[in-house]
Order: C-alpha cells, then structure tokens, then sequence
C-alpha cells in the first residue's frame, strides 16, 4: 500500500500559519515526521489557492524536499499552481503525483500536465453538479477519465482512481458503496486499474474519540478490497496498514511486524 | 409465472404514544410503512392537532389568520373553538408570546396560559416553546410543571436545551418531543441522549424538522422514509417513536400562501392554493411516515382527514 | 438479474469501434449497465450476447412513451421504491379527464385549461401533461368526433382514449394514430380486439384487471397477443386500494423483476371534492402512479400538485439549487447588512430562514456553487475569493447599497483578506459559522 502522508493540508491551522508565513521550521518538522512514520509520499495540500498559488506550491515543493527524499502529492485545484510546483520537483525522489483531475472541464488542463511533466495524476471519479449514487455510476465516471487519459496519453498506469470518500456521518450509505467501488475499478483495466481515497474524510465531522477507530477500520475494509494508495494520517494507521500486509501474506509474520 | 404477493415482515415497529387524561389520543403502533395493511397491523390513525398561540396571530397571513377572527385574541377561547366548533381531537398551543423578539413574556405568564387552557378542554394538549432554545429551556419547565399529570407532549427539546427540559418532562408525566435539524443521524443522536438522561423511549416523539412544500419538503420526506424503514428493519429501539410533522409553522411562511391571484394570475385562488398547500404538505409527510401532525387551517383538516378515512 | 459494466463489457466485442458513439466498448457497457443506451447500438455484438445482454439491460418496469413530439410523456424504467436510493427517473404525468358527452363549450375550456396549464417552477417548465377522452356516450362515431375535434384544437397535447368498445377504439385511434395516444379500456372480455387495434396502429394499450393476480395474467395475455407497450390499471379507486395496489406492484417488478407487472401504472382518482381529489393525486405521486387521471385543472390544485411531483422526483444525490441572485429580506434598505452563501437550497433556506428569524432586514447573495455547501464549493474551487468578487461585481449590488461591506460565513474565514483585495474600496466581515449564530449576530450589528 501507497501511503500518502495528508498532514500538510492548509486546512490545519498550524500548518496554514506557516504557509502564510513562509516559515519552514514547521512544514519541515511535519513532513519529517511523516516520512519516518511510514509515509511514501508527502501530500502538499495548498487549498484553491487563486493567489501567489504558483509561488507558494513552489514553496512547499522546495521546503519538503529539502529535509525528505520523497516525492510530493501536490494537491491543489489550481493548474497553474500545479504546474509551478512540477517545474521545482525533484523527481530524483520519485515521480510526483498530481491531486487531481476529475471528469469537470475545469478540471481537464491538468491531464495535459501531467502527461508534460511525466507525473502520476489521481483522477476523481465526479462530474459537474450531484454525487455519483453508486459504485456503477463511478465506474462509469472512471471510465470517461479514462478515455480522455488515453486521449491525452497519460498511461493508465499513471492514473489512480479515486472514488470520493463521504462524511459518514451525513452520508453513511455511501461507506459501502465507496467500498465496492475499490472493488469494480480495478476490473476496468488489465492490468487493474490503481486507486486511492482521501482515508479521513470517512471520520470527518464526527467526535474527536471516533476519528481514528473509523479511519482505521474504514482502511481495512478497503485494503483488503485491493486498495493501492490512501492519503491518510501515517502515524494512526502504520500499525493497521502493518497488519494486514502480514493478514495478507505480503510480509513475513515476525513477533516485532509492528516495529519494523 | 404467477403473481406471489411480495410481502415484507420487519422486525421492529413503532411505539403507541397515548396523551391527554380525559379524553386520550393514540398514535403510532404500527408495524409496517404507513397504510400498507398486508404488511402488519394498522394500529391507530394519524393524530391531528389543531395549533394555537399564546398570542394573537399577528404573524399568520391572512389566508388562516381570518378563520380564527373574534377567538383568537385569547388562548381559551381559541383552543375551545377548535375542541368545540371544529372537533379538534387535540390541540397544539405555542408559547410564542415568550420568545424575547415577541412579547418576551415570563415562564410564569406561560405557565398561566397552559394551565387556563387546560382548565378550559378536555382533549390532550401539546405545549411548544417558541423555539428559542434557551427561553424554551427556561419556559418548558414552567408550563410542564403547570400541566403536571395531564399526559400533555412538551416540546421541542433540541440538542442545545434538552437537558432542563427532559428532566421536566420526566418530572411531571409527560411525553417529549426531540427536534433535530433535517438530519437523520442528528435525529438518532438526539434521541439516544435523551434516553440515556433515563428518559423512557416510549414517551417520546421524533420531529426531524419539518419544511414546506416547495421548501425543502423532499428533505423531511427522505428523512422520514429513512427513519421509518430504520425502525421497522433494523428494529433500531432509538428510531421506533411516532414521528412528528409540524406542518403550519413551515407552510404559512411561504409565498404561495400569501401572494394575491391578482399579483399572480397563473398561481390561481389565495384562498384554495393556501388550503392546498397545507394539506399536501401534510399529507406528503403522513405517506412517508408521520403518525402526528400540527396544522393551522380547518379545511386543510378537513380534507385530510376525509383522505385519511380511505387510507384505513 | 441487472449486470455489471463489467460483465456486459466480457460479452462486447472490444473493438473499440466507436460506432456505438461512445471512445471505447467498456465506456458503452457501463452506459449499458445504467440502462442509458439500448445494445442495439453496437452493430457488431453476437446474438447470443445480443439476447442475455437484452433481457438484463431490460429495466424491471418497460419505459413507454405515449404522445408525439416535444410533449411526449416518458413512463416506466424506475428501479427503485424509496427516492432517496437512486432519483425517481419519469414523475407522473397528469391527465384531464374530459367526457365525450360533455357539451362543446364545456369541452373547448377543457382542453384551454390544459393547453394554458404551463407554469415556470425552479427552472422547470411544468404543465397538465394529457387529455384523457372517455367514451362516457358509448357512441363510436360521437367518440371519434370528439377525439378529433380535441387533436384539431390541441395538436401537442397528448392522448389517452378511453374506451371499451373496439369500434370505438378503431374509429378513434385511427384518426390520431400519429399522435401516437394510448388505446385505454382492454379487459377480459374485449381482449383480441383491442389488442389488434392497439398493434395495428402501433400505440399502447391500457389493460384493466381487477386484482394483482388477474392483471398479471391478463398483461401476459396481451403480450401474447403481440402488444408489448401496455399500462396497467388494477382497478384500484380508494386510497388505501390505491397505495397497496401501487406498492406491491412496484415492489414485485424491481424487487422480484416480476415482468407481468413490469409495466406503468395508470390511476383514476376522479372525486366531486377537489380537496380530496388534489389529495389522491399527491397520493399517486408520491406513491408511483405513472398516469393520474384527474377531473377538473384548477390553478392552484395545479401548482400545488406540480410543487410536490417536482420535489419528489428530484435527484436527491443533485443538491436542489437555488437560482443564483441577491436575494432581500424583508424590506432592506440602502444601509442593510449584505450576507453570501452558496446555492445549495437547504444551505439557503436554513440561512433564509435564521436571518428572517433575525427581523433585522438585510440582503443575502446567493451564489452559484453548483449546489454545494459552503465548505465542500469552497475545496471544489467554486466558492473562492475571486469567483465571489466577480459575482458580486456583477450582481449590481453595488447599486443598490450604501456601504460596501461583505458578511462571509465563518467556515470560510480565510478567504476574507483575499476577497478584501479582489474588491478594492470593500470591507469583509467574517459571520458565523452556523447559521443559527445569525440572529445574534445580527441583531448586534442592528
């Protein structure tokens, strides 16, 4: 399993702080922190970010990787945002992975991106206006995002689907629908199509104490579904995720898994 | 291929809530959705309530205000006319003289009004706040305390003032409304706070937030189904109370019951168009589950209980 | 049973051949999966896939479409019986009832009142869909006549001809066949003949049954006779017959996808008292009638019916959007507070609704979000600094205010700087984050 470290989000207010602030020390610290806690790649989530986005992803971009060696989730709904970070990213630490396209025109310049810089793309599996009711109505989302990737020449390889994870707490029905979605993907392509969710938003909106028993559980109902990548709290879930690779037979069971 | 009936058996059903002391008004019971007798027993008809205020109703248009003209200037006679003229089988009265915007008027004031009404019917009452949550918390306790043992419903008890108003409830034998915003999660969360304050979860009523016709109605009515279908196949104990629809305050804020045919000649009668409105809205909400209704206009009643007679 | 994208896409010829009009044979087999598209559309699939894809793309109810042109009524293909697991797909379309009996002027401000019955609603043009005729005279020439006369005066209007005797019915829907009515009035006992007008001239034929078990017998019987576009009437008239009837063949079609029921339901709820008339028809409404026949079209009963059909056959996974404007409360003047929100309609009438609660007049801009709450537009990108800066210059607000104060909702705090520079001379206020803060704030402010 991909794990995204999703700590650096402009919604944290310590983190959005820095950012205004230009200040590095915290970015750093937390981007740090995730690495060691099992994260493969540092997501850098800038908000819509209409002014000095440019600027600012470039800020992030340069300010993670100087302290770890690992690509960056650059997530934003700003192209041209995107586009800056792209220019300053040091693929030397892995190819960066762009959050993300979807089947709105707004969002379509970035698959011409993507496909410039050689980078990753998660495609989000919404249209313009209404969610998609179910796992077919997804399906057939990804598979418009799929086409126009092929259009584009973006490999499918490099496309991650995402189906959209909803607050439980608004819209439980969802969670399982979500679920057999991870599920019917990878049945699109052969070989199977990548996916990943934004882990978290299952718990938002609900008690403090909830919060990571749903993360946790949520992640494992999807893991075993065949989940590739999951931009979550690496920290809450490195013992799950630890877990169920040793449940799954993908690493050797040892008495110390959990400390490896 | 031939036709087998496809009956559903649910598991759960819904609590009977019965109010009033002289004369007493059942509600719920039932073990399948609404009406569908091949489903499980029809245990009790919709229950309507005719709504009364405190004060007059300055704040009604005028398509409902004139029905009550000459009563409605004081609480008693009005709630004697609906009993007595319009065969009310309970009455609704709201405090809303005590919300600080109106009058402002005192619990005690309000505790005086329930207790003249009381005096002055037989049939069970309903005492609402004036939905301000924190004089509610402080009117509630007063009005329940002057209706002790009269089996009234206290309501609405909402998450930001259930507290005081639960223990009055409990305090003095009556049954509770639980009111949450439009949601159904909220509506369960409600509902198992107020139980775990050992309140008993056969005295109480749900109201998920009623909305009008036109203004959000599909809401009420998906929530509604929702709860229903939660108590009857996931026998869920916390969504098993009758629901509630309080239709009049909702319907009456809207322009089609008050823009003149004259403004607007393809909206048709005032008259007619504001009754219509009522009772759809009404009606909308009994199909999707509500056992209790609250409503303002006598045709509107009228009509929905000729429609519920070919429900039965 | 219903297949998977998946699976129809397994039985496809994945040649990506484009001749179908979707890019790739999995993009057509998930339209298929949706039953969006019909496998007739590949030219190329095997007959035997054509045959197993057929039966399972069938939707548990047939669609059947009856009238021509512009105003041509859909009926059928919903899956469900609760709207909020998928949108309740074709609302149901109402039918005036006019007698052929009745006198012609009674008869020409019948059919003025439908043909005058559209009203503009959110966005939505919504009418008094059809015109039954009853052959209420027994009459086939006087039936025919009518009928004509009705097509001549209301060519667009769609037709139901009501009647039972087949003469009657060859008069009639021959004489407006292209108009493609539905032949209403098949029974036990007129069966054959009916059916062969109905196939002859190519509309769809309304069954009568009385009883579950005899229409689902009877609908075979016709299919039998060669009729495939039937509506089905199981002479359910009370209410209670009416919600029963309705529910359990709902239920049996897409629960059981019992096909002898796979059919739409049409619904005579005629009464003298309009009141409890108006009430049948929410009834059919809500519990799914495909055809309510109804007596009498007044204004009011007319918009009251369409408000409830609007509301319960919206996409409840569609947030209801709100038209995109500045909105006043109460009577504002110059001087009032202006608040922002999205357009999201439950977002709306909950802000409209505290903010009325306030008493303190006040204007409120209503943005276009595409029906997403505030903070779910704003992650979107939808409601940001510079889209709101751009609607409000548009607006014309500024025309009509003194001030240039902006009250924002808490949630979207940090956007106020932002906004502050994209609308220069304007100050933002941060609100609450809930709306049930408003009245406190701004009875405050007041």
């Amino acid at each position: 399993m991909l794990i995204i470290g999703e700590k650096l989000s402009i919604i944290a207010k310590r983190v959005r702080e820095a950012m205004m602030k230009k200040d590095k020390g915290p970015i750093q610290e937390i981007a740090l922190r995730q690495m060691k806690e099992g994260s493969h790649i540092i997501d850098a989530n800038i908000g819509p970010a209409e002014d000095h986005g440019e600027e600012l992803m470039q800020w992030m971009v340069t300010t993670i990787q100087e302290v770890v060696p690992l690509p960056i989730c650059l997530d934003t709904t700003n192209a041209s945002a995107i586009e800056a970070g792209l220019k300053v990213h040091n693929n030397q630490w892995g190819r960066p992975l762009i959050n993300s396209t979807s089947n709105d025109p707004e969002r379509f310049p970035i698959m011409e991106i993507a496909v410039k810089y050689n980078a990753q793309l998660i495609g989000l599996t919404v249209g313009r206006g209404g969610l998609p009711a179910d796992a077919e109505e997804r399906s057939a989302i990804a598979v418009e995002i799929m086409g126009r990737a092929m259009e584009y020449g973006l490999p499918l390889e490099d496309l991650y689907l995402d189906p959209l994870v909803l607050q439980i707490a608004t819209s439980q029905d969802h969670a399982l629908k979500v679920v057999q979605t991870i599920k019917m993907f990878q049945e699109l392509n052969d070989p199977p199509m990548k996916t990943v969710v934004g882990l978290s938003n299952i718990s938002n909106g609900c008690p403090k104490h909830l919060r990571p028993i749903l993360n946790c559980y949520y992640f494992a109902l999807l893991a075993y579904e065949g989940l590739t990548a999951a931009i979550v709290d690496a920290h809450e879930i490195a013992p799950v995720a630890k877990t169920i690779d040793v449940i799954m037979g993908n690493t050797l069971y040892a008495h110390s898994y959990l400390e490896m | 291929m031939s036709f087998v009936v496809p009956k559903e058996s649910y598991s759960g059903k819904v609590y009977e809530v019965s109010i009033g002391t002289e004369k007493v008004a059942n509600f719920g019971g039932e073990s399948m959705l609404p009406f569908l007798s091949f489903d499980g027993a029809v245990k009790n008809r919709p229950l309507i309530a005719y709504e009364i205020q405190d004060i007059p109703p300055d704040d009604w248009p005028d398509t409902v205000k004139k029905v009550y003209e000459g009563v409605s200037s004081n609480p008693v006679d009005w709630a004697k006319h609906c009993q007595d003229k319009l065969g009310a089988k309970a009455i609704a009265l709201r405090l809303l003289g005590t919300h600080p915007d109106r009058l402002n008027t005192s619990p005690e004031d309000a505790a005086k009004t329930v207790k003249d009404v009381l005096a002055a019917v037989s049939v069970p009452l309903i005492i609402l706040g004036s939905n301000n949550a924190e004089k509610d918390a402080m009117v509630l306790p007063a009005a329940a305390e002057a209706a002790k043992d009269k089996n009234c419903i206290i309501g609405k008890a909402q998450e930001a003032n259930y507290k005081t108003i639960v223990a009055a409830a409990m305090a003095n034998n009556h049954k509770l409304i639980a009111m949450s915003d439009l949601d159904i999660n909220l509506s369960k969360q409600l509902n198992i706070l107020i139980t775990q304050m050992g309140f008993d979860k056969e005295r109480l009523v749900t109201d998920p937030m009623c909305s009008a016709l036109g203004y959000g109605l599909d809401y009420t009515y998906s929530v509604m189904e929702r709860i229903r279908l939660a108590a009857l196949t996931q026998n869920d104990t916390t969504m098993q109370q009758p629901l509630l629809g309080d239709v009049g305050m909702y319907v009456y804020k809207t322009k089609e019951t008050q823009a003149p045919e004259a403004d607007l000649p393809l909206w048709g009668s005032l008259e007619e168009r504001a009754v219509a409105w009522e009772m759809l809205t009404a009606s909308a909400f009994m199909i999707a589950g509500a056992e209790f209704l609250i409503m303002r206009h006598p045709r509107a009643v009228e009509a929905l209980e000729k429609f519920i007679d070919e429900l039965m | 049973m219903a297949l998977s994208g998946v699976e129809i896409f397994k039985m496809l010829p994945k040649t990506n051949c484009k001749k179908c009009g979707h890019p790739t044979c999995l993009a057509f087999a998930m339209k298929l999966a949706q039953r969006q598209i019909s496998i007739d559309a590949c030219p190329d699939v095997s007959e035997s896939a054509k045959q197993i894809l057929g039966e399972a793309s069938a939707p548990p109810i047939r669609p059947v479409t009856f009238g021509a042109g512009d105003k041509a009524v859909k009926m059928g293909e919903e899956t469900v019986l609760f709207r909020h697991d998928k949108k309740f797909l074709n609302p149901a379309a109402f039918a005036l009832e006019i007698m052929d009996t009745a006198t012609d002027s009674e008869i020409n401000s019948k059919v003025e009142a439908v043909a005058t019955s559209e009203i503009d609603r959110v966005g939505q043009k919504l009418r008094i869909d059809a015109i039954l005729v009853e052959n209420a005279s027994k009459d086939a020439a006087k039936f025919e006549s009518v009928v004509k006369a009705i097509a001549a005066k209301a060519p667009e209007i769609p037709l139901i001809l009501s009647t039972t005797d087949p003469n009657a019915a060859e008069a009639a829907v021959k004489a407006v066949a292209d108009k493609k009515p539905i032949l209403y009035g098949a029974n036990e006992s007129n069966a054959e003949a009916m059916a062969n007008v109905a196939k002859t001239h190519k509309v769809a034929l309304g069954v009568y049954a009385k009883g579950l078990d005899a229409l689902a017998a009877f609908t075979e019987k016709i299919k039998g006779l060669g009729v495939s576009d039937m509506v089905m009437d199981s002479g359910a008239r009370t209410a209670k017959e009416i919600i029963e009837d309705n529910t359990l063949i709902r239920r049996a079609a897409t629960k059981k996808t019992f096909k002898p029921l796979g059919y739409p339901v049409i619904n005579f709820i005629q009464r003298d008292n309009t009141m409890l008339e108006t009430l049948l028809a929410a009834l059919g409404i809500t519990k799914y009638s495909s055809i309510i026949v109804i007596s009498s079209v007044e204004r009011w009963k007319n918009l009251a019916l369409f408000a409830l059909r609007q509301n319960i056959y919206t996409d409840p996974q569609v947030p209801m959007q709100v038209e995109q404007k500045i909105y006043k409360l109460g009577e504002p003047t110059p001087e009032s507070p202006l608040l922002i929100t999205t357009n999201f309609s439950l977002t709306y009438f909950i802000v409209l609704g505290e903010a009325e609660n306030s008493k303190v007049p006040c204007r409120l801009a209503v943005m276009d979000t595409e029906g997403l709450s505030v903070l779910t537009s704003w992650a979107a990108g939808k409601f940001t600094a510079s889209k709101i800066a751009q609607f409000i210059k548009d607006s014309g607000v500024e025309n009509e205010i003194s001030h240039r104060e902006l009250i924002i909702p808490g949630y979207v705090a940090l956007l106020s700087g932002s906004i502050e520079e994209k609308l220069p001379g304007w100050k933002v206020t941060v609100g609450p984050r809930e709306a049930n803060g408003l009245p406190v704030f701004l009875k405050a402010r007041a």
